[in-house]
């Protein structure tokens, strides 16, 4: 899997590339449009990450030229503009994702899993966390066989998390996701209801799935397992 | 009407000065009129009392005091003239008295013999039955040879005071009405000339923070009041000018920090998660970490301030069930409560429809609720209510929890205020969210409310316009 970064700054663009050779991808970066436009054209990406805001020409622009060469490749906008008509007008122009800066990196990776496999990343029936099973159909979760009655906050919540066995998601992804925009910057909703799940998943059991990790969020796992 | 407005008090004092003036005028007018005709008829009196004196009582001697009496009633005929002459001798005695006049208006009997006096001349005045007046002038008649007279001539004074008391009718009656035109014409006026201060003053009231760029009505008529109005408007422009800047400020300093923001997060990210570090040091980037989005959500914040003042709610703009809406959110947040023992008596029955964008106006209620939560100790309630008032949808927010301090109240809306500076609550919120709240009403032309006494809990009331059909 290879893909091209477009970001002019070196810092971010050092982050996201360490990030993403971590997880084995193979990464090009270019720090302003006019290479950026280039390599897209030169090379076949199976992902772009295009920054807006570029010297010379602007990421809207390589994001036109791109779209009428190829309109197959899945392109991931990131901005420090996130106003409504900018997010509208670039995702009429073809773009597939939008991230606004500043965002947790795990948020940017499940992003560009998602893209790249193009839906949902787990489309299995039934989810498996170590002894936890979350029927997806009937919204069922059982741990050890027994079963567990959840709310359906609750369940939302605690499926998301399934999606991703072992990724740490942010309080402002949990939001978006199981909540809604609305609800940003009350951010400790989310610490109420993990509270509430873990006593209804964990409390009863010697393994704990769920698992704090401090100024990052939230993450369900089994830790004997790996 | 006012009556502490200039044209009220201008027009008193001109009133009031001018009515002063008159009545100084006219009483002046009055009692020297007065005294002209009183003194007139006194001189033309005594006039004939010396007249008399020098052409009948002169010869006395030779003609004898019946010839006196005979041709003064001839000459004078007092009878007719109405008038009154009497000659008595210096003892006291009676040489002629007229008779009662034919039109009996007085009746000379009634005028008793006067204490002799040493003037020569002198007048006095007679208050008869029946409320007239009799002047009287006198002319004590000595001449070498002849014995002394007192010659007396009198006529009524009631033609005088008739005239006189006409006179006062007129200006009595004159003078109210004269103060009342010249009141009515005066105030007519100042109105006319204040009328551009009246526009002045209602175009400056409906200037506020998000119509800056309207301006006063100016009347080019080159008078103090063009000038006031062209240096009003200088002074909304320059308000308008710092307010741009301040906005432009902080949509620009939000928008410059989330480069730095996104790096300091991606870097604390990957020390807090990354395995190689040990745990204390993976626990102090987490810790960093955790003011480090704090702080990308006071920009966050800061940005949707800016976004709201630059009126981009409209974008999104659509009919909703805000009932609905709030049970919903209610319903979302109620495991917040519970967790604090608080507990949500929504009353959101009836349907009711309003246009917005639901989004934000959700946001709205959210921050509601949160901030009825934060101030409302263990086991309290919170009332949340949707109704349809007169045309509008009022949605509001009751606690029974601390309370506002009544000089924190104007405040509460402002950007960072916070009702309790130290912090004690514990959140780490950054006092955006109220202000959030104000934004997003007023982006939507609706009103917010706050209503508190300490102790007992505060009350939020949000008045949103209906929607039509």
């Amino acid at each position: 899997m290879r893909i091209l970064l477009v970001e002019d700054e070196k810092k971010v663009a050092d982050i996201i590339v360490r990030g993403l050779k971590a997880e084995r991808y193979a990464v090009d970066v270019c720090h302003d449009g006019q290479s950026g436009w280039e390599a897209a054209d030169t090379y076949n990406y199976d992902l772009i990450l295009l920054d807006l805001m570029l010297p010379g020409l602007s990421g809207t622009e390589i994001l036109e030229k791109v779209r009428r060469k190829n309109q197959q490749v899945p392109i991931l906008i990131l901005t420090a503009r996130d106003g409504m008509a900018d997010k509208i007008k670039n995702f009429e122009t073809g773009a597939d994702d939008y991230l606004t800066k500043p965002f947790a990196f795990a948020e940017l990776l499940l992003r560009v899993k998602a893209l790249l496999r193009r839906g949902p990343v787990n489309r299995s029936s039934v989810l498996r966390v170590g002894d936890l099973e979350i029927d997806r159909l009937s919204q069922n979760v059982r741990r050890a066989g027994k079963k567990i009655e959840l709310t359906s906050k609750e369940y939302s919540l605690l499926e998301y998390l399934a999606t991703h066995p072992g990724r740490v998601f942010s309080r402002t992804m949990i939001i978006e996701h199981v909540w809604d925009q609305s609800f940003q910057g009350l951010t400790n909703i989310v610490d109420v209801y993990v509270r509430h799940l873990r006593e209804k998943v964990d409390d009863a059991f010697p393994v704990k799935l769920l698992r704090t990790v401090r100024g990052v969020g939230y993450s369900l796992n089994d830790e004997t397992q790996t | 009407m006012n009556t502490r407005s200039i044209s009220v008090r201008l027009v008193a004092w001109y009133a009031g000065l001018l009515t002063g003036i008159f009545v100084l005028l006219c009483a002046l007018l009055y009692l020297d009129l007065r005294h002209f005709l009183e003194n007139d008829l006194r001189q033309s009196q005594s006039r004939r009392a010396r007249q008399l004196a020098n052409t009948l009582l002169v010869h006395v001697k030779q003609t004898g005091e019946a010839y006196v009496a005979s041709q003064t009633k001839d000459w004078y005929e007092p009878e007719i003239n109405d008038r009154f002459i009497r000659i008595t001798r210096a003892d006291g005695t009676l040489v002629y008295v007229s008779d009662a006049p034919k039109d009996g208006s007085f009746d000379p009997a009634e005028v008793p013999i006067f204490p002799p006096s040493s003037q020569t001349e002198f007048s006095r005045k007679l208050q008869l039955s029946g409320g007239k007046t009799l002047l009287i002038a006198a002319l004590n008649f000595k001449s070498s040879g002849n014995p002394a007279y007192l010659v007396e001539f009198g006529e009524l004074l009631d033609p005088v005071e008739t005239m006189l008391n006409h006179l006062f009718l007129q200006l009595a009656l004159g003078l109210p009405l004269a103060v009342v035109i010249i009141a009515v014409g005066g105030y007519l006026l100042v109105r006319r000339a204040l009328t551009p201060v009246e526009q002045i003053t209602r175009a400056a009231e409906r200037i506020t923070q998000y119509n800056l760029s309207e301006r006063l009505p100016v009347s080019s008529t080159g008078d103090e009041l063009e000038r006031l109005s062209v240096s009003l408007n200088r002074m909304i422009t320059r308000l308008d000018d710092a307010f741009q800047n301040s906005k432009r400020f902080v949509a620009d300093a939000s928008h410059e920090l989330r480069t730095p923001l996104t790096i300091l997060c991606g870097e604390l990210e990957n020390i807090a998660e990354d395995p190689r570090f040990d745990g204390e040091l993976r626990d102090r980037a987490g810790s960093m970490l955790e003011e480090a989005v704090h702080l990308g959500r006071i920009v966050e914040q800061l940005f949707t301030l800016s976004r709201l003042d630059a009126g981009e709610a409209q974008t999104e703009w659509t009919r909703f069930d805000l009932s609905e809406l709030a049970k919903t959110t209610a319903d979302q947040m109620s495991l917040l409560a519970e967790d604090k023992k608080i507990s949500i008596a929504c009353d959101a029955h009836r349907p009711i429809l309003v246009e917005g964008d639901r989004a934000r106006l959700k946001q709205v209620v959210v921050n509601l609720l949160d901030n009825a939560i934060k101030y409302t100790p263990a086991k309290g309630t919170i009332q949340l209510r949707v109704l349809a008032v007169n045309g509008h949808a009022i949605l509001e927010v009751a606690d029974n929890g601390v309370g506002i301090p009544s000089d924190a109240l104007p405040h509460v809306f402002e950007r960072f205020y916070r009702v309790d500076q130290t912090r004690a609550d514990g959140s780490e919120s950054a006092g955006l969210g109220l202000s959030i709240v104000k934004s997003i009403c007023t982006a939507h032309g609706a009103e917010v409310e706050a209503q508190s006494t300490v102790g007992r809990g505060s009350c939020f009331r949000v008045k949103l316009r209906l929607s039509q059909n």
